[in-house]
């Protein structure tokens, strides 16, 4: 393949959609790329469980039809995206990364899938996750989902497949689902951005659940303005999803490039400098912090006492929502799930109800702890993720004490899950990469319903920096 | 909260009618002890004049 195809297939989305436009790229040909480079590459990184290449090339065909016939073009209009398997699309076989839904074909789009197609995208397939989007997947029934920057490491989850090929090049943008982290920790992994909207900004129609009050559908992408157009396009009131807001979605793009200046940045301290985040991590999230103030933010540092204590409220209330979806096949078909997730789900199923009170009192206690810091601030800023993406062999095996518990799944789970637990939005960004050359990630968080400063603050750091630019080894 | 045992998780795993092996209760049992360790401290909060609901009906930002 030439070094123009990949060129092409690294382009942003909204260059992608101009290219369109003006009639320098057909969607047809740009959509034949990411069909080649998957063909060729994600047998090693199994980003994809399903592709789509006849549905795919037939609607590029509609949308080459419609430019050259001058009709009116969607903003993603030519622009091949993919989406985590856990949205319903008709007719193509939705599985959430399960044996026990490995035949389900919906009748229906889900309501993100219906408006991205809506906008002028173009469906290239389904992608990997962790089984039910569950964490601690042992091993996955559609193949282990690698780490484009380094094979062997942890590409996140678990919308594992959604950061793997954005970073890769499999797709120009895609959609994942973040219940407690699992956009922007395979952004964060992958070296990509990744945004949780507001919960509720987005509809979960047609999405496979796990917990009602946190799931949120977010998009992935290279760039901070891709995912600003993502959103646009999948915001907004839904009468399926009874829960949806009913908040004017403003223009995006039209603020992103505002800058920061005059913005209240909050640096948390407990995610930021405390002992298990790592000192490169820390050190390439401080330089950001710093290049953010060099742009004329304030920056400060503040104290959340119960954000230590997120990850394991979380697992306490997600997985025992998650608990209860899964009930009927916990008991009847228990030997089709993953081991991890069995485990994880029976262990969910059997919390006892006065340990579920105190997360649920505690979960609105640091809601209110982050209400009343972002009263006052416009941005908290702290790290994705407390380390780099790990080798995928630290988390194989069974846990065989207690202690490792808190090292697998509390841990790491309580840098993304505050945002999570308080329905706030965040962004992840990559802010700079290890001595190992594995990415590193800043995390924005912002007010209710304010995605448009996550968006900008986010969008003036990247033009400062170079990380975005950067490609994988291995997948030019 | 003393921690729970394997007999004890297995009983309550049965009762709910949850099949499991025996190294499933094995890792179930670890794992719930844990979660239960890590929220006790939440315990010393004043957690009993909070309600337990998520929380809905943020305005959107002015």
């Amino acid at each position: 393949m030439s070094a123009d195809h990949s060129d092409l297939a690294f382009l942003s989305a909204s260059r992608i959609s101009a290219l369109v436009r003006e009639r320098t790229v057909s969607p047809v040909e740009i959509t034949r790329v990411y069909l080649e480079r998957i063909e060729r590459l994600d047998s090693r990184l199994r980003a994809y469980i399903t592709v789509v290449p006849e549905k795919a090339l037939e609607t590029a065909r509609g949308a080459e039809t419609a430019v050259m016939r001058g009709q009116p073009l969607g903003p993603l209009h030519g622009v091949p995206y993919a989406v985590k398997d856990q949205f319903d699309t008709a007719g193509v076989r939705t599985t959430s990364g399960s044996r026990i839904l490995e035949d389900h074909v919906p009748v229906e789009d889900a309501t993100t899938i219906s408006r991205l197609n809506s906008a002028g995208g173009i469906l290239l397939g389904k992608l990997n996750l962790t089984e039910f989007a569950l964490g601690g997947t042992q091993r996955f029934p559609f193949g282990q989902p690698r780490n484009p920057w380094n094979l062997d490491h942890d590409p996140g989850g678990s919308s594992s497949g959604s950061g793997i090929a954005v970073a890769a090049g499999l797709c120009a943008a895609s959609l994942g689902e973040d219940t407690g982290g699992s956009v922007r920790s395979p952004a964060s992994f992958c070296g990509v951005v990744g945004l949780r909207p507001t919960w509720s900004r987005v509809s979960r129609h047609g999405s496979f659940p796990l917990s009602w009050s946190m799931d949120t559908p977010g998009p992935l992408a290279r760039t901070v303005e891709d995912v600003a157009w993502l959103l646009q396009a999948i915001a907004g009131y839904d009468a399926k999803d009874p829960l949806s807001s009913r908040a004017p979605v403003p223009e995006y793009a039209r603020t992103l490039a505002d800058g920061v200046r005059g913005l209240r940045v909050g640096i948390v301290r407990e995610l930021t400098f405390g002992p298990e985040t790592d000192a490169e991590v820390r050190a390439a999230v401080l330089e950001a912090a710093c290049c953010l103030g060099r742009l004329g933010a304030v920056i400060e540092e503040i104290s959340l006492r119960l954000v230590p204590f997120a990850g394991a409220i979380f697992m306490a209330l997600a997985d025992a929502d998650g608990a209860g979806v899964h009930h009927r096949w916990l008991r009847s078909r228990p030997g089709d799930y993953d081991q991890g997730t069995r485990r994880r789900l029976l262990t969910a199923s059997l919390i006892p109800a006065a340990i579920q009170q105190r997360a649920a009192r505690a979960r609105a206690l640091l809601r209110a702890e982050m209400r009343e810091a972002l009263g006052r601030l416009n941005l908290l800023l702290c790290p994705t993720a407390h380390e780099a993406a790990p080798p995928i062999a630290a988390a194989r095996g069974a846990i065989t004490g207690r202690h490792e518990v808190a090292g697998r799944f509390f841990t790491r789970r309580s840098y993304v899950t505050p945002a999570a637990l308080a329905g706030l939005p965040a962004i992840a960004v990559p802010c700079g990469f290890t001595r190992s050359g594995l990415p590193i990630s800043l995390q924005l968080i912002g007010r209710h319903f304010d995605e448009a400063t996550v968006l900008r603050a986010a969008h003036a750091y990247e033009r400062e920096s170079e990380w975005s630019r950067r490609r994988p080894p291995g997948t030019i | 909260m003393s921690d729970l045992t394997t007999e004890q998780v297995g009983a309550l795993a049965a009762a709910l009618g949850l099949p499991a092996t025996t190294d499933d209760l094995v890792e179930v049992t670890h794992r719930l002890n844990a979660l239960i360790e890590a929220l006790e401290p939440l315990a010393e909060l004043p957690l009993e004049t909070v309600e337990p609901v998520p929380g809905f009906g943020d305005a959107p930002a002015s």
